[in-house]
C-alpha cells in the first residue's frame, strides 16, 4: 500500500475555498437561475410554486456540492466500485419490485430529494470505469479482456435500465461510459470496427428493413413513457414555437406556446423551447454558449488533472453534461425523437439537477486536488 | 513512467477528437435554430403557412356567434317556426383530468342514457380532438339541465350550455312545405372547409342547423341570416385566456318570412286527410297563392332537428304512404277524368261544337280496338256539357281526335301541366305532357293515333301533381295565367307581378266550368253527392255560413272535376270475366281518386285540387274531401282578409 503524492495538497479551510473553481460556480448558478426566471414566467406572476422551488432545490445542492468537493478527492477512487455495485444492486432490486408491481416503482425515497437508482449509475458508471483504467497496465489496453470488461460494466446497467424502460437514460449512460473509454484510448482499429459493422446495418435495418410506422414504433418500444400524446405532437409544437420566435423572441412572459400550454412539458424537457421562444435565437446562444463555457472548464480541469483517474473522472462528467445538453436541445427542435432527457439545471426536478450537480462536485474536488497524482498501484 | 506519458498523449488528442465532436453537435443546434428562422420568414413571404401563422392558429380562435334563424309565419302572421332553447351538454377531453370515461359515465347516469349511448360517446369522447368541446346529448329538457348543472363541480371538463334551435310548434301539419333543418353532415362540413376554412368553424358551432327539405332547404340562405364571430385568446385546453382581442362581428338575424298559408286551413286539411295517403292544395285563383299545400301522412319534422334515430327514419321512409313523400308538389299521378277539362278546351279551340252530341254505347272502337267507358251500358247520347257531367270517356276519345294530340298537349301546358313551379321548394314535379314529338323521343315508332284516346281521357303517358292541378283549376276560373306563389314577404322579396291573362276564350272556359258546375250541382253528376258544400250566404254579413243556419239563404255552390287513375293495367281475359272491384284488390293496386273544384260559384275565388293514393274513386272519396276543407276556407274566407306584414309584426315585438 504505497500512496505517491507529488505537492501537498491544500490544507486550511480557507486555503481550499479561495482555490476553489468559482467560475463554475458562477456559471451553474447562472444556468440555473435562468431556470428560476423561466419558471416565473409561466406563474401568474407569483414566486411560489415552482420558481422557490427550483431556487431552493439548486441552493439546498450547491451547498452539498462545495461542501464535499472540499473533501480529499481520494474519497471519489475508493467510492468508485463501492457505488458501481451499489447503484447495480439498487437498478436489480427495482427491476425485481417493478415486476411485481407492475413497473409503478422506480424511484428510492432519500429524505427530501427522491433517487432514482439508473441516476446514481449515471455517476457511478464515470467513477467505475475511471477507476477500472486507473489500474489497467496500458500495455494490456489491446487485449481482448481490457476491451471486454468495460464493454460488460456498460452493457449490464444500461440493459437495466432500458428494461424499465427509460431510453434516456440508458443512452446517456452507455454513453458517457464509450465515452470514457475512447478518452481511456480505445484503440481506433476496434472503433473503426464497431462503427464499420454497426453503423451501416443499423442505417440499412432503419432505412431499408423497418416501416415508418415500424420506425416510430422502435422509438415508442424503446420509451414509451417519453411520448404519450402521440409521436408529433410535442416536438411540432416545439417547431412552432421556435420557428416563429425570430432573433430576439417573444419577450419575457410573451411567448404565446409556452403562455398558452401550447408547448407540453414546458417546465421540463421542452424548458429550451420557452427560452427560444421568449428571447430568441439570442436567447438560444446565451444558454448554449454558457454549457458550453462550462463544458470547457470542465475539460480543461480534466486535462490538468495528473492521475489517470482524475483526468477521466472529469471528463466522464463532462460527457455526461454535453450528452445531457446535446439531446435535449436536439430533440425540442427536431433532430432526434423525443427520449424524454431534461435539460440539466433548467428543467424542473431534481433528478438531472442532483446528478449533474454530483458530478460536478467530483470535478471541483479534482480541481482543488488538481497537483495531487495517485499512483497507479495505488490500492485504498 | 513512458506508458503514462503515452496514455496521458493519447487522451489530450481524444479530448481533443470530442471537443470537435461536440462542437460539431452545438454547431447544428445552433444551424438548426437558425435555419427555422430563416425557413419562417421565407413561407411568410411566399405566403405559407409560417411558424409563425400556426402560432396565430393556436391561438386565436374565432368562436362563432350564429344568428337566430328566421321566423316563418303564415299570411296572418301565426308562428309555424322559430327557435326554442336547446339545454346541451359539451365535453372538453383533455380537461377531465384523466377521468374522461367516470365523467362521461356520471354524466350518462344524470340523464338516463342508455347504455350503449354512454358507451358510444366514451369510444367517440376518445377519438375526437383533445381540446376540443364534443357534444354529449342536447335536446334535453330542464331537469335533466339542471341535474347537470348541479353535479358541474364535481365532473371535470363538462360544459352545460344552453344554445338556440329550430322548433316546429305545430309539428307534422307543416312538415312538407316548410320542410326541417338537420345538422350538417361531415361531408358538408369538409367541403365547405375546403372552399372557405371559415364556413367550417360555422358549420361546427353545435348551434347550427341547416334546411334539408321544404323551405328550410330553398330559403337556407336568408333563414340562415349571416354568422358573427369573436377572435378570442385560447389556451391549450381551449379556455378563452382573452375576450378583448379586438375584432368582432355581429350576428344578422335570419330572416323572418311570411308565406300564403293559412295556418288554420292547412291544419283543417290534414286532420280532414287523416290517415290516408293524400295531398290537398288550395290556391287563390287571382294570385297565385298557395293557402294549403297539404300531403298526409305528415311526420314530426322537430325529430329531425336533433337527429333522428336510423329505427325511427326507417319506420317513416319505409312505410307505404310515404309519409316523407311531398306528395303535393312532387308527387305526379294519372289526371284520370280531371284532364277532360284540358281536352275539352282544346277540342273548341280545334273547332267543335259544343251541343254536338255522342253516342255512348260503353265503349268506342277505334283501329279495330274497343276503347271502354268507364260506365257499363254507357251514357246515351251526351254532348260536351253533360260528357263532362258524367264524365263520358266515349263522347272525349272523339273530342280528344277532334282537337288532337298536339293541341291537347298545348292547352296542358297552357294551364300550366308539365311545368315545374319555381315556389321555392326543393323537387317541384314537372310531370309528363305527352306530345307527339316527346311520344317519338321515348320510342322507336312512329306516334300511334290511338294513343291521342287515352291522352283525352287523363291516361296514358301524363303525370301530373296535385299543384298542378290545382294551378289549372285556377286558370281556367280565372282566365289569368297565374303562377303559384309560396312566400309573401321575405329578405329583399315582396309583393307579386300581375299575371298575363290566358290565351283561352272566355265562352270555352264558362262551357268547361259550366259542365264543372254540372258534376257538384246536377242530376247525374259524377259529384252530385259529394259536390254539395251544404253552404249558404248569410244577406247580411255576406258571409258562407251552414246551411242549417239560414235554409232560406242563397246556396253557395262550387264547381268541380272528379277523376279516377287507374294504376293497373286492365286485360281483356279480365274485362270478359269482369272487372275486378277496387274493393277487392290490395291498397297498392286500387285506383287513385282525385278531384278538382273551385268555389264560391258565383265569384270563384279558391280552387282546390286533392289526390287520394289509392282512393278507389274521385266522386266518393276524393270529392267530399276536397269539398270539406273548401267549406271551412269559405266560411273562414281568409282571402277576404288583409294579410300580415312584416312591418307590422316587427312593429309589434319592437312594442312588447
Amino acid at each position: 500500500m504505497t500512496l505517491q503524492i507529488n505537492n501537498p495538497r491544500p490544507t486550511s479551510l480557507a486555503d481550499r475555498l479561495r482555490k476553489m473553481h468559482w467560475l463554475i460556480i458562477t456559471l451553474l448558478c447562472a444556468l440555473a437561475a435562468i431556470g428560476v426566471l423561466m419558471h416565473f414566467s409561466v406563474t401568474d406572476g407569483s414566486w411560489t410554486g415552482r420558481p422557490v422551488d427550483h431556487a431552493t432545490r439548486f441552493g439546498i445542492i450547491l451547498v452539498f456540492v462545495i461542501g464535499i468537493s472540499l473533501l480529499d478527492s481520494r474519497i471519489w477512487i475508493a467510492l468508485a466500485y463501492p457505488l458501481y455495485v451499489l447503484a447495480l444492486v439498487l437498478l436489480i432490486g427495482v427491476e425485481l419490485i417493478g415486476v411485481t408491481r407492475l413497473g409503478a416503482q422506480r424511484w428510492l425515497e432519500l429524505g427530501p430529494i427522491g433517487l432514482q437508482p439508473s441516476e446514481l449509475m449515471k455517476i457511478a458508471i464515470v467513477l467505475a470505469l475511471a477507476r477500472y483504467y486507473q489500474n489497467l497496465d496500458p500495455r494490456r489496453t489491446g487485449q481482448i479482456l481490457p476491451l471486454l470488461t468495460p464493454i460488460v460494466m456498460i452493457g449490464v446497467p444500461t440493459a437495466l435500465v432500458m428494461h424499465q424502460p427509460d431510453l434516456g437514460t440508458a443512452l446517456l449512460i452507455a454513453g458517457s461510459g464509450f465515452g470514457l473509454m475512447f478518452l481511456a484510448g480505445l484503440r481506433w482499429r476496434y472503433i473503426i470496427a464497431a462503427a464499420a459493422v454497426a453503423l451501416p446495418s443499423a442505417i440499412y435495418a432503419y432505412f431499408f428493413v423497418l416501416q415508418t410506422y415500424q420506425r416510430q414504433r422502435v422509438v415508442t418500444f424503446l420509451d414509451p413513457d417519453a411520448d404519450p400524446l402521440g409521436a408529433g405532437y410535442h416536438q411540432l409544437q416545439s417547431r412552432i414555437a421556435i420557428g416563429s420566435a425570430g432573433l430576439f423572441g417573444q419577450g419575457y412572459g410573451e411567448g404565446p406556446q409556452s403562455q398558452l400550454d401550447f408547448l407540453p412539458e414546458k417546465h421540463t424537457d421542452f424548458i429550451f423551447t420557452m427560452i427560444v421562444e421568449e428571447f430568441g435565437l439570442f436567447g438560444a446562444f446565451l444558454v448554449v454558449g454558457l454549457f458550453v463555457w462550462l463544458l470547457t472548464l470542465v475539460m480543461r480541469v480534466s486535462v490538468q488533472a495528473k492521475s489517470l483517474f482524475a483526468r477521466l473522472a472529469a471528463g466522464g462528467v463532462g460527457i455526461t453534461i454535453a450528452l445531457y445538453v446535446l439531446i435535449n436541445t436536439s430533440m425540442v427542435i427536431g433532430l432526434v425523437p423525443v427520449v424524454g432527457i431534461p435539460l440539466p439545471l433548467l428543467s424542473f426536478g431534481g433528478t438531472a439537477m442532483l446528478t449533474i450537480m454530483a458530478g460536478v462536485a467530483i470535478v471541483l474536488s479534482i480541481h482543488l486536488n488538481r497537483d495531487a497524482s495517485t499512483s497507479r498501484s495505488f490500492v485504498w | 513512467m513512458s506508458g503514462k506519458r503515452d496514455l496521458m498523449n493519447v487522451f489530450n488528442r481524444r479530448v481533443a477528437v470530442l471537443g470537435a465532436l461536440g462542437a460539431a453537435g452545438f454547431g447544428s443546434v445552433i444551424v438548426r435554430l437558425g435555419y427555422l428562422q430563416v425557413e419562417n420568414t421565407l413561407n411568410t413571404l411566399r405566403g405559407k403557412t409560417s411558424y409563425s401563422d400556426a402560432v396565430d392558429e393556436n391561438r386565436f380562435d374565432l368562436h362563432v356567434l350564429p344568428p337566430p334563424r328566421g321566423i316563418l309565419y303564415d299570411r296572418f302572421g301565426e308562428v309555424l317556426a322559430n327557435t326554442s332553447p336547446n339545454y346541451r351538454v359539451m365535453v372538453v377531453p383533455e380537461a377531465t383530468q384523466g377521468r374522461l370515461e367516470d365523467v362521461l359515465r356520471q354524466v350518462g347516469a344524470l340523464l338516463n342514457l342508455p347504455e350503449d349511448v354512454i358507451e358510444a360517446r366514451i369510444r367517440k369522447a376518445k377519438r375526437a380532438r383533445r381540446f376540443d368541446s364534443m357534444l354529449v346529448q342536447e335536446g334535453l329538457d330542464w331537469q335533466q339541465f339542471s341535474a347537470v348543472n348541479v353535479f358541474l363541480p364535481e365532473l371535470p371538463g363538462i360544459k352545460a350550455e344552453a344554445g338556440e334551435l329550430r322548433y316546429y310548434p305545430y309539428k307534422s301539419a307543416f312538415a312538407h312545405p316548410i320542410g326541417y333543418v338537420q345538422r350538417p353532415s361531415q361531408l358538408e362540413i369538409d367541403r365547405s372547409e375546403i372552399s372557405n376554412p371559415g364556413a367550417g368553424i360555422y358549420l361546427r358551432n353545435p348551434d347550427v342547423r341547416v334546411g334539408r327539405s321544404g323551405l328550410e332547404a330553398r330559403l337556407e340562405p336568408s333563414l340562415q341570416g349571416v354568422a358573427g364571430w369573436r377572435k378570442v385568446e385560447v389556451n391549450a385546453t381551449g379556455r378563452v385566456v382573452s375576450e378583448t382581442v379586438g375584432q368582432s362581428r355581429k350576428p344578422v338575424d335570419g330572416a323572418g318570412t311570411i308565406l300564403t298559408l293559412d295556418g288554420p286551413l292547412q291544419r283543417a286539411a290534414m286532420e280532414r286527410m287523416g290517415g290516408e295517403s293524400a295531398a290537398a292544395v288550395i290556391m287563390d285563383i287571382q294570385s297565385g297563392e298557395v293557402l294549403v299545400l297539404a300531403s298526409a301522412p305528415g311526420f314530426d319534422p322537430n325529430a329531425f332537428v336533433n337527429g333522428i334515430g336510423s329505427e325511427e327514419f326507417k319506420t317513416l321512409n319505409e312505410n307505404e304512404y310515404k309519409p316523407l313523400f311531398h306528395k303535393a308538389v312532387t308527387g305526379a299521378y294519372k289526371p284520370g277524368s280531371t284532364f277532360k277539362i284540358v281536352t275539352a278546351l282544346a277540342a273548341l279551340q280545334a273547332g267543335k261544337d259544343p251541343a254536338e252530341r255522342h253516342n255512348c254505347p260503353g265503349y268506342y272502337v277505334y283501329g279495330g280496338r274497343p276503347f271502354h267507358c268507364w260506365k257499363k251500358g254507357g251514357h246515351g247520347s251526351v254532348d260536351m256539357h253533360g260528357a263532362l257531367k258524367g264524365s263520358c270517356n266515349v263522347y272525349f276519345f272523339q273530342a280528344a281526335l277532334r282537337a288532337g294530340q298536339d293541341r291537347i298537349a298545348a292547352m296542358a301546358r297552357a294551364l300550366g301541366f308539365g311545368t315545374a313551379f319555381d315556389i321555392d321548394l326543393p323537387a317541384v314535379q314537372a310531370g309528363i305532357v305527352p306530345d307527339q314529338a316527346w311520344w317519338e323521343s321515348q320510342h322507336d315508332d312512329p306516334f300511334p293515333s290511338g294513343m291521342t284516346l287515352n291522352t283525352g281521357i287523363g291516361q296514358g303517358d301524363l303525370l301530373v301533381s296535385p299543384l298542378q292541378l290545382s294551378v289549372a283549376t285556377a286558370r281556367l276560373a280565372s282566365g289569368m295565367a297565374i303562377e303559384p306563389i309560396l312566400v309573401r314577404e321575405t329578405l329583399g322579396r315582396s309583393g307579386t307581378t300581375a299575371p298575363r291573362s290566358l290565351d283561352v276564350p272566355k265562352e270555352h272556359r264558362d262551357i268547361v266550368l259550366a259542365g264543372m258546375y254540372a258534376v257538384c250541382n246536377e242530376p247525374g253528376g259524377t259529384a252530385i253527392s259529394g259536390g254539395d258544400l251544404q253552404l249558404v250566404r248569410d244577406p247580411s254579413s255576406g258571409r258562407a255560413v251552414p246551411l242549417e243556419q239560414g235554409p232560406g239563404f242563397e246556396r253557395v255552390r262550387m264547381a268541380g272535376k272528379t277523376g279516377t287513375a287507374q294504376v293497373r293495367v286492365i286485360s281483356a281475359a279480365e274485362r270478359v270475366t269482369g272487372v275486378k272491384r277496387n274493393e277487392d284488390l290490395r291498397w297498392g293496386l286500387r285506383d287513385h281518386a282525385l278531384f278538382i273544384c273551385v268555389a264560391p260559384w258565383d265569384k270563384p275565388r279558391y280552387a282546390c285540387a286533392v289526390v287520394v293514393e289509392h282512393g278507389m274513386a274521385g266522386s266518393r272519396v276524393a270529392a267530399p274531401m276536397a269539398r270539406d276543407i273548401l267549406r271551412v276556407a269559405l266560411m273562414d274566407d281568409p282571402l277576404g282578409r288583409t294579410p300580415t306584414t312584416l312591418a307590422q309584426i316587427q312593429g309589434k315585438g319592437r312594442r312588447a
